[in-house]
């Protein structure tokens, strides 16, 4: 690997960003390839102990959205 | 306490907004790129011989 | 002091034989000194147990939760608050409650005096002009109250409680000219490392018992997400990273319904200061939504409901 590239757990709304995100690769827009999606079923379901997890186990970044 | 402000990103998208949810993505990985590796909150793993 | 205990048993026997209540929880003197134990009394003929003092750290809203009986409660400042939060949160009912409030002189931090002398205490008293004189193997020591009270206590704005329905006393004077967050502005004003390196050092010693949890009167969920093993969201072992996601996790649990009653560092056998983690909470709840937990029975608590005049900065 030559150069360190990020892992970004992104925790997506089903409902709204996962549709986003859905769009923009039915749109075949680019965007960068360090998120890493986890559906959620709806942002309420998000909790502080699911942004810990993922640090510790090692990702780099958070994104939660709705 | 040990996270970074960069580390943790939120955001609201509509199910509409592609072009946002690029703009977004674009965003959160610049941001961690720039604060680099996370290093303080990562469990070691143990090893095993 | 005396004439609260008093008043406490005469209430207490009458609630009983009057058969209004099945039970009255209060403190009754420990095994040690400085130590009262919470004390559930279900006959008229052993209200006598029942006493008052400096020592009555320990929130009794703790034992109320998914109770059926009725009870009457002994009740300071801020187990009324926490009575009120259970309420909110459906843990009991208003009807099942019978609150005899104590207006509250302030608690004492049995660790502070412990480091003021040496040697074992065997005695605490406290005197009306408010001093404490503590005994031991070969000394007698008198201290001003205001030099050993628990922090919070030091700090506490709510000492009247909220509800009840009868007084043990007269609503005594609350503080008013205090600085109630000092510490955690120092705390907001350092930099991200010095806030790592001094959130690191605050539980270096903590050892995992859980005794902060168990003390605290908002920790009643069924499995503990400490004690959940599939997924296991934090390792149960000396971990620095498990230990601080204990930490926080315990705390955010926490915000918007804590009532900084202290009990949490009254029980932590290494004196960790946790009410650091929650104060913070505490004070973002206070300027961000004008919120203080267990004030009042009809407003529902900031993270239970939405207004759309909310603060949203940190969403893109």
């Amino acid at each position: 690997m030559s150069e360190w590239e990020p892992k970004i757990v992104s925790f997506l709304c089903n409902w709204c960003s996962y549709g986003a995100a859905d769009l923009a690769g039915v749109g075949r827009m680019e965007y960068p390839a360090n998120i890493r999606v986890i559906r959620i079923p709806c942002t309420g379901r998000m909790s502080p102990k699911f942004a810990l997890a993922a640090l510790r186990e090692g990702a780099d970044g958070v994104w939660v959205s709705g | 306490m040990g996270i970074e402000p960069g580390r943790l990103h939120f955001s609201w998208i509509s199910s509409a907004e592609s072009t946002k949810f690029v703009k977004v993505a674009t965003e959160v990985t610049q941001a961690v790129k720039e604060l680099g590796p996370n290093r303080h909150f990562v469990k070691e793993k143990v090893k095993v011989a | 002091m005396q004439e609260y205990t008093d008043k406490i048993r005469q209430i207490a026997r009458r609630l009983l034989e009057e058969g209004t209540v099945d039970m009255v929880i209060g403190f009754r003197k420990g095994s040690m000194p400085i130590m009262n134990e919470p004390c559930m009394v279900r006959r008229p003929q052993d209200v006598d147990q029942l006493v008052w003092d400096s020592n009555c750290g320990i929130n009794l809203a703790n034992y109320l939760t998914d109770r059926k009986e009725k009870i009457g409660v002994v009740a300071k400042g801020c187990d009324s608050r926490n009575i009120v939060t259970h309420i909110i949160e459906n843990k009991i009912d208003r009807d099942q409650l019978h609150i005899i409030g104590v207006p509250c002189g302030a608690m004492i931090d049995k660790r502070k005096i412990a480091s003021l002398v040496e040697g074992e205490i065997t005695d605490v008293t406290e005197t009306e002009a408010g001093k404490v004189i503590v005994k031991g193997e070969g000394f007698e020591k008198s201290f001003d109250k205001a030099e050993v009270l628990q922090e919070n206590c030091a700090i506490c704005i709510h000492r009247n409680p909220v509800v009840h329905d009868e007084m043990v006393a007269e609503p005594v004077e609350e503080q008013t000219d205090v600085d109630r967050y000092a510490d955690i502005r120092e705390i907001e004003a350092m930099s991200d490392a010095e806030r790592k390196a001094f959130f690191d050092d605050l539980y270096k010693e903590c050892i995992r018992c859980y005794a902060c949890r168990n003390a605290c009167p908002l920790c009643y969920c069924p499995t503990c997400f400490v004690d959940e093993s599939r997924p296991q969201w934090v390792g149960k072992g000396q971990n620095e990273n498990d230990i601080r996601t204990f930490h926080f996790l315990r705390a955010y649990h926490c915000a918007g319904r804590c009532t900084d009653c202290g009990a949490c560092e009254r029980a932590c056998p290494v004196g960790i200061k946790v009410r650091m983690l929650t104060k913070k909470l505490e004070k973002d709840c206070k300027e961000l939504f004008d919120w203080e937990a267990g004030i009042s029975l009809e407003n529902r608590p900031p993270l239970d409901a939405y207004r759309p005049n909310d603060p949203d900065e940190f969403i893109k």
